[in-house]
């Protein structure tokens, strides 16, 4: 470690970073509501929380390079032996989608469209590619990876994207390869190739964290990610209520701690902070849209930047988009963690996320949805830049129509690329679409 | 100068196929197990698209940003191109494959079984472990559909006419310029590969292999990458604009050159045949092998430019090429980038940025140790 990178992180991190944050925080709650409040419920209590937790997660990682060892890694990967190894853990998809949000990663994508990389690449792909070539960020600065831990149960993409990374930065990539599961049972052959992977890592990493492995430490980890995972679950769960106290645009800037932070416990602290203040809003009565009359499920990932302006078209409406196939997806395997049986129980963890499974389980999934929280509708984003997620929505959306009677609405975006997204088109499919809820 | 002896078409061949008995797998890009087909009786044939389909009906089911390999193969399938087969393989290539062949088993549901595989990505003995484990389960599910059960010595004898007709595919590449065959002639032949059972092909390869050489062709010569050289008249184009393809890194074509396995495991065989092949981003190779792999095969064979020829929306391709670009340029070696759809016609486009293409690399002084060729 390098003693004067260890002050400056010291000093940056731990004692000016939060004094400036905790005033930001405290301007943040006395700032007025930015989104229509006359259709939605004021903003959550937490919100200035969140965005002091998330700002704290980067400033981290401004200063890390030279004080703790730095891992880039991928949303599905399994992150608790990097925390148990005191990694710094960045997320290049939450920061492309950070930049997606204020509507800066057109900007910093056409730099990587600029050296070459095509357009028909997923988004955030090209978002964090841009930023690594022009070093453009709304996070101030990201630290140089020492390793790349890219992991295939969400996608493919993510290790053409890394293999990229590894050339740039010369950073060794560190791979859990997950076989994408079929059919409703993963085969243990594939269980055991998973298992095996995340053993063979352990030296890998040990070497790059200058440190062994505490088995003790791993499984702390291994809990604390299993609660912030139960209270993410918990906390979604609470939307099957009427009306729901969170939309699904609410969680989506709530989820940023469970994908970037999980396994520290200020993770589960702030999701424990969260879980009450929702049961507050049921308690009085507070639905996330003023005028609830019917609700909707949402399927695949955020258009990041018209979050805003969906949640109050739909609201004036008096939709509430109540569920997601996203969000649930960051709870929905908290069962399967063990700590008594980490190692196997992080190999089925991980190879079970609904990207890596089939489309009819995604089907399934949407199912129960509609019936647990009592939805009338679905709508599901054709996601240009998500082929894993997107490819089976026609005949998922078909037979939510045919086989539940629900409208279904496929609505042609990007979660990254205004470029792609109209919208003049996109309201009017909506505004038919809330016609057919009635 | 053409001396290729007559290639059964793939209707020739299936027909022929079927009439003595045998089944027909219809297999989806890029990397399977033949041998392991071929022991159960099922002819492997590969369907890349095919090209110039019609694409409604897999658009009922595809968005337009899937590649049009993979929506022309559902189309086909759809409007029963696939009729003739008895079970289909999709081996996990990709994001796109993937969906097809998860869509395949839960939503088209075709008359045949579908069996999806997956590869692994990586070249450790962990990803070697996987992919024989695979195999193995691969065969149960073939045993189930077929009700038959090769013996060990029936999957090695499988194993041994499938290196040997790889070997002869791979002595083809390599002694490609001084064949007696044009440029289409010896796709013709090599793709052959596709479809035709690995006696026939060798039988093939061999008497093109044992023709006399002749002086190697002239032109510029070029190295083709990407997935697939559709349409097959970009070939006599490419001639026409005084162009020869020396070698290749299509993945229907050079990626698929697997050396000879070791084990006496069958099972293990095949898989490392697989994993040992040349570099694929589909299966995970890094950029810089990859990188090293094509400039290697340029020095050896003197190609003084590249053009990457790829599928539109091919996130494998799309993702290598700025750095293998980059990479090309800094050892003398000029490429361009084409992206296609398999259901346009060779576009003016293409043809104009090919010729331009190849007299800029006229132009250029011949990479170091490519001089003196071409
Ligand atoms: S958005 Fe889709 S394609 Fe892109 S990294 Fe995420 S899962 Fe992969
Ligand atoms: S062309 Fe590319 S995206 Fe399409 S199936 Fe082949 S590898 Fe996959």
């Amino acid at each position: 470690m390098n003693p004067i990178a260890a002050l400056r992180y010291g000093w940056n991190v731990n004692v000016l970073g939060p004094a400036v944050l905790r005033l930001q925080r405290w301007q943040a709650q006395r700032r007025p509501a930015r989104w229509d409040t006359r259709y939605l419920a004021p903003p959550l209590r937490i919100a200035p929380r969140t965005k002091e937790l998330v700002a704290r997660h980067w400033l981290a990682g401004r200063y890390a390079s030279g004080y703790r060892k730095v891992a880039w890694v991928t949303s599905g990967a399994p992150v608790e032996l990097l925390k148990a190894l005191d990694f710094y853990v960045l997320y290049p998809e939450n920061h492309a989608a950070i930049c997606g949000t204020a509507r800066l990663a057109v900007d910093i994508a056409s730099e990587a469209e600029g050296a070459g990389y095509s357009r028909d690449l997923c988004s955030y792909a090209r978002t964090d590619i841009g930023a690594v070539l022009s070093g453009k960020t709304p996070v101030g600065r990201l630290p140089k990876p020492d390793v790349l831990f890219a992991c295939t149960n969400i996608c493919q993409t993510v290790l053409f994207w890394y293999r990229v990374l590894a050339e740039y930065f010369g950073a060794p990539l560190v791979l859990i390869d997950t076989p994408f599961v079929y059919t409703e049972e993963a085969a243990e052959h594939a269980v055991r190739y998973v298992r095996r992977q995340l053993e063979e890592a352990v030296p890998v990493l040990e070497r790059i964290a200058g440190k062994r492995l505490d088995e003790r430490k791993l499984r702390r980890v291994g809990l604390l990610s299993k609660r912030a995972s139960e209270l993410w679950l918990e906390i979604l769960q609470r939307c099957r209520h009427r009306p729901a106290p969170l939309s699904v645009f609410d969680q989506f800037i709530q989820m940023a701690p469970i994908v970037e932070m999980r396994g520290d416990p200020e993770t589960v602290d702030f999701y424990a902070a969260l879980l009450k203040e929702v049961d507050e809003r049921i308690a009085a009565g507070i639905g996330a849209v003023k005028n609830e009359r019917k609700r909707v499920l949402w399927d695949n990932l955020p258009i990041w930047y018209r979050l805003r302006y969906l949640a109050e078209f739909l609201a004036e409406r008096g939709v509430a988009v109540v569920a997601s196939t996203y969000t649930n997806a960051w709870g929905e395997l908290a069962p399967l963690i063990d700590p008594d049986d980490l190692w196997e129980s992080m190999a089925r963890t991980y190879i079970y996320p609904i990207l890596n499974r089939g489309t009819g389980h995604k089907l399934r999934t949407m199912r129960q949805m509609v019936e647990e929280y009592g939805l009338d509708g679905a709508i599901l984003h054709s996601d240009r830049s998500c082929k894993p997620y997107s490819i089976g929505q026609m005949d998922q959306r078909d037979r939510l129509i045919r086989e539940l009677g629900v409208p279904a609405l496929l609505l042609e975006a990007d979660h990254n690329d205004f470029r792609v997204f109209a919208e003049e088109q996109a309201a009017t499919r909506l505004a038919a679409f809330v016609e057919m809820l009635g | 100068m053409e001396l290729l002896p007559t290639i059964p078409s793939r209707t020739e061949t299936l027909r022929a196929w079927k009439a003595q008995g045998g089944g027909v797998a219809a297999v989806l890009p890029i990397h399977y197990p033949r041998a392991l087909l071929r022991a159960f009786g099922l002819l492997p044939v590969e369907v890349w698209g095919p090209p110039r389909v019609d694409p409604a009906p897999g658009a009922a089911h595809l968005q337009p940003y899937v590649c049009s390999i993979v929506g022309n193969a559902l189309s086909f399938l759809l409007s029963g191109g696939l009729d003739g087969t008895d079970v289909i393989v999709v081996p996990h290539a990709c994001d796109s494959l993937q969906g097809l062949g998860s869509l395949l088993l839960d939503f088209v549901r075709p008359r045949q079984p579908v069996f999806p595989f997956y590869l692994p990505r990586g070249r450790r003995e962990s990803d070697l472990q996987f992919l024989t484990e695979e195999f193995r389960a691969l065969y149960g599910k073939l045993a189930a559909a077929t009700g038959r059960a090769p013996s060990e010595a029936e999957l090695m004898e499988s194993i041994r006419r499938e290196e040997e007709a790889d070997g002869l595919l791979t002595e083809l590449h390599r002694r490609r310029r001084a064949l007696p065959l044009t440029d289409i002639a010896f796709y013709r032949l090599v793709r052959a590969r596709e479809y035709l059972p690995a006696e026939a092909f060798s039988a093939l390869a061999r008497a093109v292999l044992d023709a006399p050489p002749t002086d190697p062709r002239a032109g510029v010569p070029i190295l083709l990458s990407g997935i697939v050289p559709e349409p097959m008249a970009l070939l006599d184009a490419v001639a026409e604009m005084g162009g020869v393809v020396v070698a290749d890194d299509l993945a229907c074509c050079g990626r698929r050159l697997y050396p000879s396995g070791a084990s006496p495991d069958p099972f293990r065989r095949m898989a490392e045949r697989i994993l040992n092949g040349p570099p694929d981003p589909t299966r995970g190779s890094p950029i810089a092998e990859r990188l090293r792999h094509l400039v290697g095969m340029a020095r050896e064979t003197g190609a003084r430019g590249v053009v990457f020829y790829d599928v539109k929306f091919c996130e494998p391709e799309l993702f290598d090429l700025p750095l293998l670009r980059r990479g090309l340029q800094e050892a003398g070696l000029p490429s361009v980038h084409i992206e296609v759809d398999l259901n346009d016609p060779l576009s003016g486009q293409t043809l104009t940025r090919i010729e331009a293409f190849l007299e800029m690399v006229l132009t250029l002084p011949p990479p170091p140790s490519a001089a003196g060729e071409g």
